[in-house]
């Protein structure tokens, strides 16, 4: 057994093709990751400035009513290795208690430059792909078919050596060698990337990055057996060769396009879109209703909202709303540095009006958004998924997949930070509930004592466990594992019963 | 040389990559072609109720000259190619509006004083809200670039190394014919090979379009679709000449083409992409944070100088010439700053697709893009037209202004302007056109770079058959 995995290994060891997997690998990783860690290290930049305008905006808002707490993504820094949802999302949302945020109310920081956009943009996983089946391909095509051709099979097997271990001798070999120029290049850019200044990974991180390495190991498997298995079928190496180049094609570059582009008109979201939003819009005409009730009998009829308080400053009220994200709320409230002589007298109405005015729009968001959560997971989560599953019919799909979860960049993950921001949310609430801001004169008004945001808890954000991104990435590992084990047995069975 | 040519051929024609190139071929297309079907109506329809709800914005403006002058002519939209179906070109990027913006109140007592329409760019975020997977997109520009250049390594990898191995080139070169005739027999024969199921497939896509009632292709349609067709030819050609020229010089067909694909890879899938993130990195033009930034201080600057310098009331006529300039000032300005920040952002990516030239596929969609007018060249003819227009639209306010003899001729105040009612129907409409003149411009350096590739190949295959020993 040994002796044939070394004479193997020694075949492949030697060829043109091993040289040229190596160097491939190694000048696109290289290239690429160098270009991924300079745009990492953009947007973290970004996302620095970023963090601390929002802050410098709320702390200088004198009412509470009138300040926008914004909270931030931070870029992932293994978005380099498999960028998913990462950078093209939103990675700023608002945090206003008439309003439960989503990723579909995030925007993103201002440091963009969207004419670039028109070029694809690669990751390191991008480049393994391609480039590690394509050679996991030319390694296998030949490895039952040339021999056969050229006789060394029948020479190999009048041997006493089992068909199993001559199997398994060249999937070990083969694998060894297309290990080489994955690890090398890997490694590669895991020094480039601790190079960097900017860049911390966490022990936690270095696991993920096992992940990946693992679930790359696994998708070249894959292709190597799907290699072998054309060439035990075939037992012709110009055949075998053509069938194999064709089947990556098919795999790597037709199908994940097409079959996404044939599926994209046939979802028509429109119909649900619009029933979902008009429940949204009538809850928040209840609410209307009940708001203008409560001003004709309040102690002063038929006065405005602003209860003709003026001064230096400004009333707001607005409705804000969008129907393809089922956005629509209601924010009100006001800014005042000073209040005259005149206003005093009314500013219990007002507060009187505000204590009433809050907790209703709290109570109308969160009914609201039991609906249009429901409505946006139909809408926009559903047809991902069946992409998803459909995209997975071809390991590419698989390992994209995988590798997405390990990273922290899949849909799953980009969902853990808005669960946190609507946590914020709610914790920002009980915070205000507690210290009665909402009836409170800082509420609206400034003329004595500015609001207080230093004691206002702050948002943080920690990207998930890796026990969650190994959780979430094992059914794919655990995919593409059966896929290698199934076709191993495939082409068991194939060379077993081949005659020679 | 047609023996060759023929025997290369017939040899083809019964092989197994033939097969799969014409499933292949033919799958692709039908898909192209059904995508289209799908989703072009519903784009010109939505160009369509879009172009109208603009127009009737302008008619409910109401016949004051004033008011046309102020709050503009309404969005501008970007007219839909119909041979989108042959380069996507990246057109979700590039929005397909050019707005006007105006402020409703810029400065004077009460806000009397209003912006005037000025036009302004806005970027498209068509993946801020969508999470489906990102895919390229299946036009003719990706069936031709990436499928077609494929193949056509894969038919001519082994026609002179394969030969070689089985000793049949010997066999050949010891009849009376020289070795040019052998070599363009051998690329003639691979050539027809592929054009046939190219055709074959180009026939049924259009085939399936223009039997559709709701897309109607013209005559400059049909004529681009033709220039399209000769451009993929000329494509597939530098592939077969590249081919030819690794399988002349190497021993081996296996050696051949791992080299031919690892040329693929790199120029074909890596090199576009990588080069544009590389170069665009050179420069970084103003961000939306810097843009919103200048604005502010540009229109506190304006309105401290508005301030300071405003005549007295007691001489209306020069208050009203200096509000007036104020804000036709305020809107040029604003104007300006939006098309540098327009400027800086189109020579960053104008250079990474100047660079990005080195690889053919990103000549030839350059081309395909050109020719089918979507993409970046022609987002940038959009931008040009909504610019004369606004041209055109400011002279008919203007000369509208002059020819009334009550007015006081100061733009940009309600009681300055002609008070006589304008007819919306005199005010010209925008109509978004595309010219094919201006697209040979663009494509020509295009197409001559490719016709360099295709030449330097051919000429290098040509130089290591006839240097090769048998």
């Amino acid at each position: 057994m040994l002796t044939l995995i070394r004479r193997e290994l020694l075949d492949n060891l030697m060829t043109f093709r091993f040289a040229a997997a190596v160097f491939i690998t190694m000048l696109l990783v290289v290239a690429n990751t160098v270009v991924l860690i300079r745009n990492y290290e953009q947007r973290l930049e970004s996302y620095n400035t970023a963090v601390k305008t929002h802050q410098q905006k709320v702390r200088g808002t004198k009412t509470y009513s009138a300040g926008d707490v914004v909270v931030d993504r931070a870029p992932n820094p293994l978005s380099i290795f498999n960028v998913g949802l990462d950078k093209r999302l939103g990675n700023q949302v608002a945090i206003h208690h008439g309003f439960v945020p989503t990723l579909w109310d995030a925007e993103t920081h201002g440091s963009d430059t969207t004419f670039l956009n028109i070029f694809f943009a690669i990751d390191i996983v991008f480049v393994f792909e391609v480039v590690l089946s394509l050679m996991a391909l030319l390694f296998a095509y030949d490895a039952i078919a040339g021999e056969h051709e050229s006789g060394t099979l029948r020479l190999l097997l009048t041997h006493p050596v089992r068909r199993s271990h001559i199997l398994l001798s060249k999937y070990m070999s083969a694998m060894v060698c297309l290990l080489i120029p994955l690890l090398m290049s890997l490694s590669l850019a895991i020094i480039l990337l601790t190079g960097t200044g900017s860049i911390f990974l966490k022990t936690a991180d270095f696991l993920r990055i096992g992940g990946i390495v693992f679930s790359s190991v696994a998708y070249m498997s894959v292709f190597y057996l799907i290699g072998l298995l054309i060439s035990a079928v075939v037992r012709r190496t110009g055949t075998a060769l053509m069938v194999s180049m064709f089947v990556w094609g098919f795999l790597v570059l037709v199908y994940p396009n097409v079959i996404l582009a044939a599926l994209e008109p046939l979802h028509d979201s429109e119909p649900r879109a619009k029933s979902v939003f008009s429940q949204i819009q009538q809850m928040w005409e209840e609410f209307d209703t009940e708001h203008k009730a409560f001003l004709i009998n309040d102690p002063v009829p038929g006065e405005s909202t602003s209860f003709g308080i003026g001064w230096v400053g400004y009333n707001f009220k607005r409705f804000r709303e969008d129907s393809r994200t089922l956005r629509y709320y209601y924010k009100a409230g006001a800014h005042f540095d000073e209040i005259d002589e005149r206003s005093q007298p009314k500013v219990p109405y007002a507060q009187n009006y505000y204590r009433f005015l809050v907790p209703l729009t709290i109570s109308t968001a969160e009914r609201t958004w039991l609906v249009r959560n429901q409505g946006l997971k139909d809408i926009f989560v559903q047809p991902a998924k069946i992409d998803r599953t459909l995209l997975k019919l071809s390991p590419v799909g698989i390992y994209d997949a995988a590798t997405q979860a390990w990273a922290g960049t899949d849909l799953l993950s980009i969902q853990d930070f808005f669960d946190a921001a609507r946590q914020y949310r709610q914790t920002v609430i009980d915070y205000f509930y507690d210290k009665e801001v909402f009836e409170s004169r800082q509420w609206f008004s400034a003329d004595k004592g500015a609001a207080d945001w230093r004691t206002l808890p702050q948002f943080s954000f920690q990207r998930s466990d890796i026990k969650i991104n190994a959780k979430r990435a094992l059914p794919d590992l655990f995919l593409l594992l059966i896929t290698n084990v199934v076709l191993f047995i495939i082409i068991f069975l194939i060379f077993i019963k081949n005659e020679v | 040389m047609w023996h060759i040519a023929k025997r290369e051929l017939y040899d083809n024609l019964n092989s197994l990559r033939f097969a799969l190139t014409t499933v292949l071929l033919l799958a692709l297309m039908l898909t192209n072609a059904v995508v289209h079907l799908q989703k072009h109506p519903n784009r010109l329809q939505k160009y369509r109720a879009s172009v109208t709800k603009s127009l009737d914005g302008l008619k409910a403006r109401g016949d004051s000259l004033y008011d046309i002058a102020q709050q503009g002519p309404g969005l501008l939209y970007k007219k839909p190619s119909s041979l989108r179906f042959c380069a996507d070109g990246g057109e979700a990027f590039l929005s397909d509006v050019v707005g006007g913006a105006f402020l409703w109140s810029i400065s004077g007592s009460s806000g009397r004083l209003k912006g005037f329409w000025r036009l302004d760019y806005p970027v498209a975020t068509p993946n801020l809200i969508n999470i489906r997977p990102a895919v390229t997109k299946v036009d003719w520009g990706f069936i031709i670039g990436y499928i077609l250049s494929l193949i056509a390594l894969l038919f001519t990898f082994d026609s002179i190394s394969g030969e070689r191995e089985h000793g049949t080139l010997r066999l050949m070169l010891a009849n009376p014919i020289p070795r040019h005739t052998v070599l363009i027999g051998k690329f003639l024969g691979a050539l027809i090979s592929i054009i046939i199921p190219l055709s074959l497939a180009v026939l049924m896509n259009l085939l399936v379009i223009s039997m559709s009632s709701d897309v109607h292709l013209g005559v400059d349609a049909w004529g681009r679709l033709g220039i399209i067709f000769l451009i993929a030819i000329l494509y597939l050609c530098l592939f077969l000449a590249l081919g030819l020229l690794v399988s002349a010089r190497v021993q081996r067909r296996a050696v051949s083409l791992v080299i031919l694909l690892l040329a693929w890879v790199i120029f074909v899938v890596f090199m576009p992409s990588t080069l544009a993130a590389i170069v665009s990195g050179f420069s970084s033009p103003m961000s939306t944070d810097e843009l919103w930034k200048r604005r502010g201080q540009l229109y506190e600057a304006r309105f401290a100088r508005y301030d300071t310098h405003l005549p007295r009331e007691s001489e209306p006529s020069k208050r009203m010439q200096f509000e007036g300039e104020h804000v036709i000032q305020e809107a040029q300005e604003q104007e300006r700053l939006s098309h540098e920040q327009l400027a800086q952002k189109t020579a960053q990516a104008q250079f990474a697709r100047t660079i990005t030239r080195i690889s053919p596929v990103a000549i030839v969609q350059h081309l395909l893009e050109s020719f089918a007018g979507t993409g970046f060249n022609r987002h940038l003819q959009f931008i040009e037209n909504t610019q004369r227009y606004a041209r055109q639209f400011r002279e008919f306010v203007a000369d509208t202004d002059r020819a009334d003899p009550e007015s006081l001729h100061i733009i940009g105040v309600r009681e300055g302007m002609s008070q006589k009612p304008v007819s919306p129907d005199a005010v010209p409409k925008f109509e978004d056109t595309l010219s094919l003149s201006k697209d040979f411009n663009a494509a020509a350096v295009d197409l001559l770079l490719l016709t360099l590739f295709v030449i330097v190949l051919l000429s290098g295959a040509y130089l290591a058959f006839v240097r090769v020993e048998v």
